[in-house]
């Protein structure tokens, strides 16, 4: 019990950490990193609290997610690699005001809520797959597959938002001389 | 206890497989040359590159090798010979060895050099193109085995080996492996010709051997993943079941090493049309034929 | 009540306050999306520690982390295909620079 607090305690200090470089840094391969290893903090997170397959599949995603990030920030930073020491925000005293705020205001919901007694048992990990899959093949396979055409939909409009308009201009061009 | 001998095998196998392809490469068999090849590597001056990001720099080779290392710790040499039999082993090595596309990048990134980076964000498309390949057989295995643990996959070939009920699904995972592992003919990033060594350029001396030691170790991680998911683990007569595994997991990087060594180098174009026209459409016939299988014969 | 639900809440609670001043105060499109990515780890550990202490026997509280993995992949799918399409137009994607989209 107290060595599950432990764990959670430190890998929550490692996200909140490395949440906090990724907008005090200014290389932005560096951001992008330190929002990877916060995510993978948040799984880790997710495996101290038993709940293996969400933690493993988060550690997943992000490095993959997190990594695309990267690529995306040295392609549209005007200043990538954070050497020419440029300030890249605006609204400073509003943003950390807002921050702050919502914090206050989850923290305070979280410590004066009464939120009754706590479950001392989960099922192992092997019986919680298996019990996430029916849940996603039985009960709850509208969503899931709800979700997985959403999927398919943005990524085609993705793509197409993406790729570049072929020709126009130069079609509008020779029929305009013709 | 466990742990020991698992590391045991994992770095035996990697000096093993040093030696085979100076072997192969050379036609001498000399099992003393990575010794020498890694005691040259410490007394050579580790040059730091000018202006690195020395966090990355530093930071890379070693995340590489614990990333193999990790991947190798939910794969079982025998029945209780594993070092963490996870409920959710099968995506566990996945999730391992997904950061082996951050060490790379870090690699590429940190030490501030052109070739260099242009080898990471290499790997970055590379990965784009072989890792539905990874996961798709993966779960196709998971399927017929009913379970994420890498023991039970084991124990659902002691009848007729994965590599003939879905050989499908063990081609593409051979080929995507390789391309993982970043060997020739996938080795992208590292092109000696085009990019003059690529994330390897501007490392020397000790970080040097580390990287070589990590890239060398992934390899054997990675066959030994294949023997799991494809070429029925521990399984075979006569000998004791780790002996097999190993035999196993050479062979296949052994394989691996030799399609490396008389296939040309890939373009990356090509390996992304290749991997998405036809490599996951075929994953997916796969996966349907599996379960087709499943659901018919009993 | 225990220990560990609170822990992570607050945990939760943090992220979400980093992410939401990341998301206000970043100039650069990109940047922004890290702020909604934090934000929307912030409400997995939430979910997740919800899950685990108050309802273990509701499988439905690990399908809402999986929903919420969905959006922030569609977020970045999306996000990236609108960067680049402005990026192409408008050799840029600082939102300082974006006045004509106030319409």
């Amino acid at each position: 019990m107290y060595a599950q607090a432990f764990f959670v305690a430190v890998f929550g200090l490692a996200a909140i950490g490395f949440g906090v470089v990724v907008f005090r840094t200014s290389s932005m391969v560096r951001s992008a990193l330190a929002l990877l290893f916060s995510q993978t903090a948040v799984g880790c997170m997710f495996l101290a609290m038993q709940t293996e397959f969400l933690g493993v599949l988060q550690i997943m995603m992000m490095a993959t997610e997190m990594s695309i990030m990267a690529i995306f920030m040295v392609m549209f930073m005007m200043d990538p690699g954070g050497l020419g020491g440029m300030d890249m925000s605006h609204q400073k005293r509003f943003s950390i005001g807002a921050g702050v705020s919502a914090a206050v205001v989850a923290i305070a919901v979280a410590l004066l809520s009464d939120w009754g007694p706590a479950a001392e048992q989960v099922a192992d990990a092997e019986a919680q797959t298996r019990e996430l899959g029916m849940e996603l093949l039985g009960r709850s396979m509208m969503i899931f597959e709800t979700a997985g055409i959403t999927i398919l939909t943005a990524m085609i409009a993705a793509t197409a938002v993406a790729i570049p308009v072929k020709n126009l201009a130069s079609k509008d061009d020779k029929e305009a001389s013709e | 206890m466990t742990i020991a001998i698992v590391l045991l095998a994992l770095f035996g196998s990697a000096w093993l497989l040093a030696v085979i392809e100076g072997w192969i490469t050379t036609g001498r068999l000399s099992p003393a040359a990575p010794l020498y090849s890694g005691l040259a590597h410490l007394g050579r001056e580790s040059i730091l590159p000018r202006s690195p990001d020395r966090v990355f720099f530093e930071a890379a080779p070693v995340l590489l090798l614990v990333v193999a290392v990790l991947g190798m710790a939910v794969l079982p040499l025998a029945p209780d010979l594993v070092i963490a039999d996870l409920g959710t082993g099968g995506l566990f090595i996945n999730a391992a060895l997904a950061y082996v596309l951050v060490a790379v990048i870090m690699a590429g990134w940190g030490p501030d050099g052109a070739y260099a980076m242009i080898g990471g964000w290499r790997f970055l498309g590379q990965l784009i193109a072989y890792s539905m390949l990874i996961v798709m057989p993966i779960t196709a295995v998971a399927m017929r085995a009913e379970s994420l643990v890498n023991t039970a996959i084991v124990g659902s070939q002691e009848s007729l080996w994965n590599i003939v009920y879905q050989p499908l699904g063990f081609v593409l995972f051979f080929i995507a492996a390789m391309a993982l592992a970043f060997r020739a003919p996938f080795d992208l990033p590292t092109a000696e010709g085009e990019l003059g060594g690529g994330v390897d350029a501007e490392y020397t001396g000790v970080r040097l051997a580390v990287l070589r030691l990590a890239r060398l170790t992934l390899v054997v991680t990675l066959a030994s993943a294949t023997t799991v998911f494809y070429l029925g683990g521990w399984y075979g007569p006569l000998l004791p079941p780790w002996a097999w595994s190993l035999i196993k997991t050479l062979a296949v990087a052994v394989s691996m090493l030799l399609a490396g060594r008389y296939l040309p180098r890939i373009r990356e174009a090509d390996l992304m049309r290749w991997c998405w026209v036809l490599g996951i459409p075929l994953a997916l016939v796969n996966i349907i034929i599996v379960g087709l299988l499943i659901l018919v014969v009993p | 009540m225990t220990v560990v639900l609170i822990v992570a809440l607050l945990t939760g609670a943090i992220l979400f306050g980093i992410g939401i001043y990341g998301a206000l105060s970043q100039t650069n499109l990109v940047m922004i999306m890290m702020g909604v990515e934090l934000m929307l780890a912030g409400a997995m550990v939430n979910l997740v520690a919800f899950w685990r202490f108050l309802h273990p026997e509701a499988y439905s509280g690990q399908m809402f982390v999986l929903v919420v993995m969905t959006v922030m992949a569609l977020e970045m799918a999306v996000g990236f295909g609108v960067a680049i399409a402005r990026f192409r137009a408008k050799g840029s994607v600082e939102m300082e620079e974006a006045e004509d989209l106030k319409g």
